[in-house]
């Protein structure tokens, strides 16, 4: 386990953690390269399906960041995937991955730093909880589902 | 030419000079359908900035954030591009002008140059210039993505000419070209000549004549460019190592002490020396040294201080306080060795200290070039003693010529944001001396039909940018196109230099002619900036727009992990295969457009909200003016004078009157904003009204932003609580309604950065400094006798601020520099107070019994109403609750949400005078959006496909706009021109029955698969 990297993706709004992202990127900060960025226009764009095969395609962490409560561009979009990542942690707990491989963060376009640091310490929790135990599966099964 | 036809010869304006400003005031009257004339007298566009390696504060590759504009500047239908051209002569008044204008022969024909290079790499021994570090060549490009991208060539007799024209493919060299007069006519003029850097060879003790590796700062940029004379590698010029320790040397010929030198402050060289110690030590980390000698930092622009403390904090540069006398080189063995050693006597110590560097560069400031003066002279625009175009308090960009107006250094000394926001307010007051525009036939450009790609294979075309250093300085471009060579489907991986480069856009557009490319990916930096330049670019090839995908290497990648780079390299290969599976399943989408409303919401009726509110209403806008108080004005009214003396209540009472007196203008006082929909072009925003509150909606196209700052009140040394104790702004009043009272002041103490530059309020307030040293000054003209210490940190009066300064310290008043971690501390005593504190000089602590104190309060956001509105309009604030723009170095009025812009303190602290460029310039930019007919509202709404529809009602019920309906046919139905594109109803349909384009499900499936298809 000592040389596991885990894989994470990060679904970030355009308007606030996408742009936080890249201004992570002016600021110069540093963050783990395991995360990875799909742009979305809102965080409720975020569906479930796209999270649920994240996981069992093999990502170890999936995190969905939208802005600030009450700074959604679209209203409440952010609540939507607020509540949809609390419902998909309870079916992960119930399925045996675990709910706490996924995670919804808040941030405004401003917070560079923010992002860096959510980015460092869910790479840190997820290197904790080790590898998706998807992967685990014996590979013909996987193939087979 | 069908061309000429289209320019209305007085209906234009003439701009001079091709800089920053230029290519903004440029571009911005371009972008209103103004046609306009832009001259130069160099080789290609782009002036000053392009010599540059990265700007502050972004510390960004200048040609990446330029070379956008270059090109956009380059192929503006609306814009007439004359390089090596001066303006010689001119007739006329504001509206008529005829401008007599002098080309100088190029000895190339621009039509037929491709800018291949072969005369160069044949003739080399002399190319024109590159500052101080080059050399000479019979052909001119001063940096590799010149507009226009050509060739230039000095004539001399030992030029082989007949050898030279042989050797162009182009045959476009001319060896008769000649000098050309023209006169054209104009309505009015901009000036943005820019300026030049000062030549330290007038000071001898710093040595740089003498001593190679005595460098100025614009020379050490070239050295750090990838594009400079060692394509970015440090090394020093006298034996090419790799220096161990720089020092910087700051006010080399500013802030006048040496000959040779100017009086005022060229405000831009303390952020850029940090910048270049920041970016050698973000380069090149443990293994150099930094220490820059300051006098005052002075880094008062918005989050400048930021900066600083980050240059401090996180980059371990050394700032010592000292003016050194002199740089002298070290011997070794009689010979001067490279090495330089530099003695100075450090405020608060009392011996001279003398250390070796390996190299030291000269923060050399600013001139006018007197061919700017000559020009000047020429067509009758007076200069300001320090040879500045004269401008006035109250309308920082007319010069004393009426329909000439200034723009940029030429004003006075300042950075590139500034810049941006004068050449706005220029072009703004420029379109003003034109004929209203009515019906304008936009000139289109012709673009190739787009070609039907449906039923093709997907071919992909793959371009790796390197973006300078920024992205190839970390990981190996040809290892990540040769990667993405190998993945299905794609037909073609290179790497491309600067991808944005006029010359890379063309390339890209002729591979995928020549290649039948049907899909692109970019692996670039952010789509954010860029995407729009690359769709642009593979429309131009015949595709349709939405069939480009950029991967973002840049600013998610390579930037932020920079110490990993083989990590940062894999991960690079992932955002290709991300972004290759992507554009795969890319189809072709059409815009929805919809008419624009004309009208404006201008909130905040202070200076800014005002003067913003008159332009546009001059121009012919129906502008709605919110304020929340009873009355107009805002915090101006409770000023009375400014640094140069004029008086504030009348321009203010002057403001008011014609605010209220326009019939183009509707006043909303007592009003508020309490809700807000729509987009650009159509927006309505909700207000309450008077003491009843009543309810009003405003039907809008865009929104200015004027909400101003607060006078800041911390409680501290006694404000409020002893009658000595006032605030600056309360002391200016005090001085006006008072005078007799100061007349038997004794000593007067202020002291600065009260409640600024703190860790609650970490930011300068920027007014303070020369609030302090304006009121100074009006105590002693009252009181000629009073004593005045003024105790502060960095004393910050840029540009010809410190004319004052200095004036206040030949009348006699002290400033005392304390330390923060030592504040002046404060005693009442009966109806004095009682302040001491270290002087530094002295070295001992001091008490002095004031009659007056003065505290710096500065200003504070209006974190009350920017917390309302930015949620009511969601839009961004920094975290000390200033409005945050799209972007800080070339886009600073305008917000990240289109049709938003922002004008004076509710962007951060400044003076009058930058409010009022600032409200200008915002009327200027909100220009370019009303002068659209149509709003674009992009491609991404949402689709309903009826047949798998069950009309549950779930879209109809999760859409935050209210937007589906079900329809007769019985599913739910979406009109795109109401949708906003978030996606809600697509994740949230059960039948998966909406997609949003540019956003399906399969796309985002594919960048999953494609991430995870290179990790298993």
């Amino acid at each position: 386990m000592e040389n596991f990297e885990p894989v994470i993706l990060a679904f970030c709004c355009h308007y606030c953690a996408y742009t936080a992202a890249d201004m992570a990127g002016s600021m110069r900060l540093r963050y783990p390269p395991n995360v990875k960025i799909i742009r979305v226009p809102c965080s409720g764009k975020v569906d479930a399906i796209h999270i649920m095969k994240s996981l069992e395609k093999g990502a170890d962490g999936v995190y969905v960041a939208g802005c600030l409560e009450g700074d959604c561009h679209f209203k409440n979009g952010n609540g939507r995937a607020t509540h949809r990542v609390e419902y998909l942690k309870k079916l992960l707990d119930e399925i045996g991955i675990g709910g706490e491989r996924v995670e919804m963060f808040a941030m405004s376009a401003g917070m560079g730093e923010r992002f860096a640091q959510t980015a460092t310490d869910f790479t840190e929790k997820i290197r904790q909880l080790g590898p998706n135990p998807v992967k685990a599966a014996p590979q013909n099964q996987r193939a087979a589902g | 030419m069908s061309e000429q036809k289209r320019f209305q010869p007085s209906n234009r304006v003439l701009v001079v000079g091709g800089g920053m400003g230029g290519i903004r005031a440029a571009l911005d009257l371009a972008e209103t359908g103004r046609d306009v004339v832009l001259v130069d007298k160099g080789f290609a566009i782009g002036g000053l900035m392009t010599q540059l390696d990265r700007t502050f504060p972004t510390n960004n590759c200048d040609l990446c954030t330029l070379s956008p504009h270059l090109s956009a500047s380059g192929r503006k239908l609306h814009i007439q591009l004359m390089a090596m051209t001066k303006l010689c002569g001119l007739d006329g008044e504001a509206g008529h002008f005829k401008a007599t204008l002098t080309t100088a022969p190029r000895y190339i024909d621009l039509m037929k140059c491709t800018g291949c290079g072969e005369c160069f790499r044949k003739f080399p021994e002399s190319v024109r210039f590159i500052p101080g570090l080059d050399h000479r060549a019979p052909t001119c490009m001063r940096y590799p993505q010149g507009t226009p991208f050509a060739y230039s060539i000095i004539k001399d007799e030992r030029t082989d000419f007949a050898g030279l024209a042989g050797v162009c493919p182009a045959g476009a060299i001319l060896p008769d070209d000649a000098e050309k007069v023209q006169e054209i006519e104009i309505g009015s003029i901009i000036l943005a000549p820019g300026a030049e850097v000062f030549n330290p060879q007038i000071l001898d003790s710093y040595r740089y004549s003498r001593h190679p590796n005595v460098v100025t700062s614009l020379e050490y940029e070239r050295i750090l460019s990838a594009s400079g004379p060692t394509k970015g590698d440090l090394v020093r010029p006298s034996d090419g190592k790799r220096p161990r320790k720089i020092a910087w040397i700051q006010c080399v010929g500013s802030r006048g002490i040496q000959e040779g030198s100017v009086p005022y402050c060229s405000s831009a060289c303390c952020m850029f020396a940090l910048k270049e110690a920041i970016v050698t030590r973000e380069r090149f980390y443990e293994d150099v040294e930094t220490t820059l000698f300051y006098m005052d930092m002075r880094t008062s622009g918005k989050d400048y201080e930021l900066y600083l403390q980050r240059a401090i904090n996180d980059y371990g540069i050394r700032l010592v306080r000292a003016r050194p006398h002199s740089v002298e080189s070290v011997m070794e063995a009689g010979t001067p060795a490279g090495d330089l050693l530099i003695r100075y006597l450090a405020q608060g110590e009392d011996s001279l200290k003398t250390e070796n560097f390996d190299m030291v560069v000269l923060a050399t400031g600013f001139r006018v070039s007197p061919e700017a003066k000559d020009l000047a002279a020429k067509i009758g625009v007076d200069l300001n003693e320090h040879g500045f175009a004269r401008a006035g308090s109250f309308d920082p960009v007319a010069t004393s010529r009426p329909g000439i107006y200034v723009c940029g250094m030429f004003e006075s000394p300042k950075d590139i944001p500034d810049t941006m926001v004068q050449a706005s307010a220029a072009a703004a007051a420029a379109a003003k001396d034109l004929t209203p525009l009515r019906v304008v036939a936009q000139a289109r450009e012709e673009l190739p039909p787009e070609r039907e790609v449906a039923g093709e294979v997907p071919r992909i075309g793959v371009f790796v940018c390197d973006c300078g250093l920024n992205i190839g300085g970390v990981v190996n471009v040809e290892e990540i196109a040769a990667s993405a060579a190998s993945l299905p489907q794609v037909v073609v991986a290179e790497t491309i230099g600067h991808g944005c480069s006029r010359e890379s856009l063309e390339h890209i557009q002729a591979t995928i002619w020549s290649k039948r490319l049907n899909r692109v990916v970019v692996g670039a930096c952010s789509p954010r900036t860029h995407e729009g330049l690359f769709q642009e670019a593979v429309r131009r090839a015949g595709l349709n727009k939405y069939l480009v995908e950029i991967a973002n290497l840049r600013d998610q990648d390579t930037w932020v992990h920079r110490d990993l780079p083989s990590a940062a390299a894999a991960k690079a290969k992932d955002l290709m295969r991300m972004a290759v599976a992507s554009v795969r399943l890319a189809r072709p989408l059409a815009d929805q457009t919809l008419p624009m409303n004309k009208d404006v919401l201008v909130v905040g009726g202070g200076i800014a909200g005002m003067t913003a509110s008159l332009r546009l209403a001059d121009l012919g806008y129906k502008v709605h003016l919110v304020e929340r108080l009873k009355e107009l004005g805002g915090v101006a009214k409770q000023m009375r004078r400014t640094l140069e003396g004029e008086d504030v209540r009348a321009f203010v009472d002057d403001l008011i009157k014609r605010t209220e007196g326009h019939d183009r203008i509707k006043v909303w006082k007592q009003a508020m904003v309490v809700d807000h929909s729509g987009m650009a072009g159509m927006f309505r925003t909700g207000l309450q009204v008077g003491p009843q509150m009543f309810y009003r909606e405003i039907r809008h196209g865009i929104t200015i932003l004027a909400t101003g700052a607060l006078p800041h009140r911390p409680d501290e040394y006694y404000w409020g609580r002893h009658r000595a104790v006032r605030t600056q702004l309360e002391l200016e009043a005090f001085l006006e309604d008072h005078s007799e009272d100061v007349q038997v002041w004794d000593k007067v103490v202020m002291i600065q950065c009260v409640g600024s530059r703190v860790p609650e309020n970490p930011n300068c307030s920027r007014v303070c400094c020369q609030a302090a040293v304006k009121n100074a000054l009006k105590i002693l003209e009252i009181n000629p006798k009073a004593q005045i210490v003024v105790l502060y940190r960095d004393m910050r009066t840029p540009g010809f601020e410190e004319d004052y300064y200095r004036q206040a310290r030949e009348k006699g008043v002290i400033f005392a520099a304390y330390n923060p971690e030592a504040r002046p501390v404060v005693e009442p005593e009966g109806g004095k107070v009682a302040v001491r504190f270290t002087d530094p000089i002295l070295g001992r602590e001091l008490t002095v019994s004031a009659d007056c104190l003065a505290l710096s309060t500065g200003m504070i956001a209006d974190e009350e109403s920017t917390e309302d509105l930015g949620m009511i309009f969601h839009l961004p604030r920094t975290p000390d609750g200033y409005f945050l723009e799209d972007h800080i170095k070339l886009r600073p009025i305008d917000l990240p949400i289109p049709g938003f812009f922002v004008a004076g303190t509710a962007h951060a602290p400044k003076t009058i005078r930058e409010t009022i460029a600032q409200a200008q310039a915002a009327a200027g930019r909100a220009q370019t959006f009303l002068a659209r007919d149509s709003i674009n509202l992009g491609a991404a709404v949402a689709r309903v496909y009826g047949e798998l529809c069950a009309a549950c009602l779930i879209c109809v019920r999760s859409c935050p706009f209210g937007v589906p309906f079900i329809n007769e046919e019985g599913y739910s139905e979406i009109d795109p021109s109401k949708c906003h594109g978030c996606g809600v109803c697509a994740s949230e349909c059960p039948a998966k029955a909406i997609q949003l384009r540019q956003y399906e499900d399969d796309h985002i499936m594919a960048k999953i698969d494609g991430l995870m298809e290179g990790i298993r």
